[in-house]
């Protein structure tokens, strides 16, 4: 596929205003006593009047992976605070890629208190407004922090990028693995082993816990979710994205059904890869723009 | 090419010599080549060495350096952090996730995380307490090596694990390698033989100690170790070729060469051993077609040998009882005689024995051969030499010495039965009835008998040597009698004989017979006819203080003594002598007497061989007389004519004192013709006998021989004697007989 002019016009006045607007971005690592661990973000500080938008990457990546710092950046650029922390997955200043077959002891539930750290700690930064942004399965995190956290005070909106949800035979999971997790849990065997999990097909080596505390996230409890949160919430998928073909298109219906505003960003994969970057960048920015405080 | 004896050895010396000293060659050139190239050999091994050093020493320290920046790398690795954080799951993390991680390499024995204060993250689960695997406790996070009992090394590394952005220190990686399998997992060796990498120790040592820990062969290069395995090969191949070849050429020599040579040399040995018999050709048969020949040849060649030896052996049986048997009567002859009384003579003082010695002599035989002819005189001599031998026992021969004189030698017999023998021949003699050949008269014989008594002998071989002398003189007793025919010798028949001279002329003659002293040889010219050179006559002369001693009395002793040997041995020496004094005038000669019984002697030849030399300057005759010559014809030619060969020349002295017959005068081995004086002065007697001398004459000069003329005392004469055909005179007329210098008072 050819690039298209504009598309090249864009990059061209992208570059420049990145390079015209120095880098204020920051790692900050805090120590989450509740945790007992250390975490990271990047922090970039915007215009004051703007509000702070955290951005949360998907499964086992870092905020180093592009699509983040792609938007992170780009929101930045855009006046905007920003906040890319990595969820350490049990991992003191994790900065790399968790493997499949790495050793997984982290919880959806510790996830979702390193989630509300960072958003306390933006609140401890003086920044009233906040909005999430998440990615994938960083996605379903901040809709699980929403569903149980309701911080309907504190964010004034969520985008929710490629969300779908992570339990279904369609998707890999096999019942039997997750039967039998469930007995080791109950059993109060909490010994590792490997399961089919989203890409990791078998290789995905987890304790039970860790394992089954993330089918909880499965396609109904995805769409109540959606349902039950006060907090507006946007949800932008690429029409291309191969996940649609395991959970079918249906699955863009049943968002439809739900409060969250639907945006389609026809022929972007997954990650909005390369000229679908600047697309959902436009999609973002269009949406955290003034028409979004009058919704 | 001079050959020196010693060098002389059996052929298998030699081959020995010759196959060790081309073994020894050999060896030297193989050995030679064996040293260069292990001398090749050694120093690429030495360069393979330091460049294998070299390589190991790399390859370690490149492997330290993987090994700490796979440790650095690992520090910073998530995970670990989440391990030391809570290691709840370690061993599953362990087990599962970090041995399938890239960060651990196959060839990472042991990688172990520690905590902040250096313990062990989680405690072995086994009971693996092995002395190789890592501390449960850091003590120095210095890299150290362990060896195992089985000699493996291990080398334990550690490095801390930080905070990230800090450098708090939040634990330790441990980690141990098997250097070994890390050297051979992660280099591939040029100049290092991996399979030879060892480490040996027991104690733990720093890393910094590790080379000396380490032993390693080189990567021989395969040139070299196919080029000296190829030296090698060929070293072992020519040896054993060698060593097969020398057998092969041992046997093959053996075979072809020595054996042949060896059986031949041993054929030969026992030809030589035993010559006289029959050779039996060796069954062997060679290969060598030269040797087979050989041993056919040499067959042959002593069958030959045999054959011509027992064809000798009978021809010299025949010659031997030919120059040993008397022509006329065919017994032993003069030869024989001396022969074996001159082996009687060396044997007798080993075997003494009684020795009697015989001679038979017929009375006035030349008037009987002049009388009834030579044919009847043979006849006398044949009978007389079977009759005596007949009557002889077996044992004894007798022999014929000369013209009508025998001899027989009887050993180990008693006086009286040698008397008694004599006695039997004697009448045997008589007896015989001669009439039957013609002959009217009755014959005598006379004998004479010496005898020699060894156990009474005071000196055995003086009174053997004196026993034909002294029955010489019995038999001359003999002749004189008329009754008693048979004579024993006693020392008063000696006397007897020599009454007519005083006992001090006898002693004289004898002392300067035996002694040479008291002789003056005298000269006597003869002078050529035609071409007026000269020669002269030796005569011997005695003389002792004003005592001077006539011929004829020194002649009678001579005769009667029996010394005409010593008597002619005297004087040749004499003339030697005087030849070597240079005492004989130049360009002329003298002419020597022998008598009949010195031309007998084996030795006579010998004696003139001391005058050989002068014989180119000086004319030298032998002169014998004509009934000596006659009677011993055959033997006389012999000898004689050895001497004409030699240069001498022979006088034939008293012709016409004797037989002069006419018969023998072609035949003679003599190269002159004197006449006796007797024959001279009848030139003056009546016209029949002048004729008849000087018919012989000119038949003598027409025989080629020369004619001297002896007794020439007037011109008349000398005129005569040149009319008859004289080539030379000799006389009074041309002056007395002078003395030679006398040498022996000079001396």
């Amino acid at each position: 596929m050819q690039p298209s002019i504009s598309f090249i016009l864009k990059c061209l006045s992208i570059s420049l205003l990145c390079a015209s607007i120095p880098a204020q971005a920051v790692t900050v690592a805090q120590k989450i006593p509740s945790l007992s661990l250390t975490a990271e973000a990047n922090y970039m500080l915007g215009e004051e009047d703007k509000p702070a938008v955290l951005i949360l990457h998907g499964f086992l990546t870092t905020n180093q992976f592009h699509t983040i710092t792609s938007i992170a950046n780009f929101l930045h650029s855009e006046g905007f605070s920003t906040l890319a922390p990595t969820l350490t997955l049990n991992i003191s200043q994790r900065r790399n890629l968790l493997r499949c077959n790495s050793l997984h002891t982290h919880t959806l539930e510790r996830d979702t208190m390193e989630i509300d750290y960072w958003i306390q700690w933006l609140q401890a930064q003086g920044h009233e407004k906040i909005v999430l942004i998440g990615h994938s399965s960083g996605s379903l995190n901040l809709l699980e922090y929403l569903a149980t956290k309701k911080p309907e005070n504190v964010i004034s909106s969520t985008i929710f990028t490629s969300l779908f949800y992570l339990n279904g035979e369609e998707l890999g999971i096999i019942p039997d693995e997750v039967e039998s997790a469930r007995m080791l849990l109950k059993n109060r065997i909490n010994k590792p082993g490997s399961y089919h999990f989203l890409f990791c097909n078998d290789q995905y080596y987890a304790t039970p816990q860790s394992f089954l505390s993330y089918l909880k996230l499965d396609r109904a409890y995805t769409t109540q979710a959606l349902n039950t949160i006060k907090t507006p919430s946007y949800t932008i998928i690429g029409g291309a994205d191969k996940r649609l073909h395991k959970v079918g298109r249906e699955w863009l219906n049943e968002l439809e059904s739900t409060p969250t505003n639907l945006i389609i960003i026809e022929g972007a994969n997954h990650f909005f890869s390369n000229e679908y970057e600047f697309d959902i960048q436009d999609t973002i920015l269009h949406i955290l723009t003034p028409p979004l405080t009058e919704p | 090419m001079n050959i020196k004896s010693h060098l002389t050895q059996p052929v298998k010396i030699y081959f020995t010599a010759l196959l060790i000293a081309g073994l020894l060659m050999l060896a030297l050139l193989i050995g030679n080549l064996y040293y260069q190239t292990q001398a090749i050999q050694t120093s690429l091994q030495q360069k393979n060495q330091i460049q294998a050093q070299e390589e190991i020493s790399f390859a370690l320290e490149e492997n330290i350096i993987n090994l700490t920046s796979n440790l650095l790398e690992l520090a910073e690795w998530d995970e670990i952090r989440q391990q030391i954080e809570d290691p709840s799951y370690y061993y599953y993390w362990h087990e599962d996730r970090l041995k399938g991680s890239p960060y651990f390499k196959k060839h990472y024995s042991q990688l172990e995380i520690y905590d902040a204060n250096k313990w062990l993250l989680m405690p072995y689960i086994t009971d693996n307490n092995s002395e190789t695997n890592l501390p449960l406790q850091i003590t120095s996070e210095e890299p150290t090596v362990i060896f195992s009992p089985k000699n493996e090394a291990f080398l334990h590394l550690f490095e801390p694990v930080f905070e990230p952005d800090s450098k708090t220190i939040l634990g330790y990686i441990g980690l141990s390698v098997a250097l070994h399998q890390n050297l051979l997992t992660e280099h591939e060796f040029s100049f290092v033989n991996p399979d030879s990498i060892r480490f040996t120790g027991t104690n733990p040592v720093p890393l910094s100690e590790l080379e000396s820990h380490l032993q390693f062969e080189p990567i021989t290069n395969s040139v070299s170790n196919d080029l000296w395995q190829l030296i090698n090969n060929f070293t072992t191949y020519v040896i054993i070729l060698l060593i097969i070849s020398t057998i092969l050429i041992i046997i093959i020599f053996q075979i072809l060469f020595s054996g042949p040579m060896e059986t031949l040399s041993n054929y030969v040995q026992q030809l030589k051993k035993q010559p006289k018999e029959a050779a039996k050709i060796t069954q062997e048969r060679f290969l060598i077609r030269e040797f087979e020949e050989l041993k056919h040849s040499i067959h042959d060649y002593h069958r030959d040998l045999q054959t011509t030896q027992n064809a000798l052996k009978t021809q010299y049986k025949i010659v031997w009882e030919q120059a040993r048997r008397d022509a006329l009567t065919n017994i032993y002859n003069r030869r024989a005689f001396d022969e074996a009384w001159n082996e009687l003579v060396a044997t007798f003082e080993y075997n003494p024995s009684n020795i009697t010695f015989i001679l038979f002599d017929c009375d006035f035989f030349k008037a009987l051969n002049d009388t009834y002819g030579h044919e009847i005189g043979d006849d006398v001599i044949r009978i007389t030499a079977k009759t005596i031998q007949d009557s002889l026992p077996s044992e004894f021969p007798v022999y014929r010495i000369g013209g009508d004189e025998f001899a027989i030698i009887l050993a180990g017999v008693a006086r009286h039965e040698a008397f008694d023998i004599a006695k039997k021949c004697l009448k045997a003699l008589k007896s015989y009835n001669f009439s039957g050949i013609g002959i009217k008269e009755k014959l005598a014989f006379s004998v004479g008998i010496s005898h020699l008594d060894y156990q009474s002998s005071k000196n055995l071989r003086n009174d053997l040597l004196n026993l034909p002398r002294q029955a010489d003189i019995a038999m001359y007793k003999a002749k004189q009698a008329h009754q008693h025919k048979i004579q024993c010798y006693k020392t008063e028949l000696e006397q007897e004989s020599l009454s007519l001279v005083s006992n001090q002329v006898i002693n004289t003659i004898v002392d300067a017979i035996h002694t040479g002293k008291y002789i003056s040889m005298h000269l006597q010219g003869i002078h050529s006819v035609t071409d007026g050179t000269l020669y002269y006559e030796s005569l011997i002369r005695v003389q002792k203080e004003g005592l001077y001693i006539y011929p004829s009395d020194i002649f009678s002793v001579v005769e009667r003594r029996r010394l005409e040997v010593e008597m002619d041995t005297q004087i040749i020496q004499q003339m030697l002598n005087a030849f070597k004094e240079e005492l004989i005038p130049q360009h002329t000669g003298v002419s020597i007497n022998i008598s009949g019984k010195t031309l007998l002697q084996p030795q006579f030849v010998d004696l003139f061989q001391p005058f050989l030399p002068y014989l180119k300057d000086y004319k030298i005759v032998i002169e014998i007389i004509e009934n000596t010559l006659i009677d011993h014809m055959e033997y006389a030619k012999t000898v004689l004519n050895t001497l004409r060969a030699q240069g001498f020349l022979i006088a034939l002295d008293d012709f016409g004192s004797g037989y002069s017959s006419i018969r023998y005068l072609a035949h003679m081995p003599v190269d002159i013709i004197k006449f006796d004086m007797s024959m001279t002065l009848a030139l003056d007697a009546d016209e029949k006998t002048k004729n008849i001398i000087i018919a012989t004459a000119k038949m003598v000069r027409n025989s080629g021989y020369d004619l001297v003329l002896e007794g020439v005392e007037t011109e008349a004469m000398f005129k005569k004697a040149k009319q008859a055909g004289a080539t030379h005179v000799q006389g009074y007329l041309f002056g007395k007989p002078k003395s030679i210098p006398s040498f022996h008072e000079t001396k």
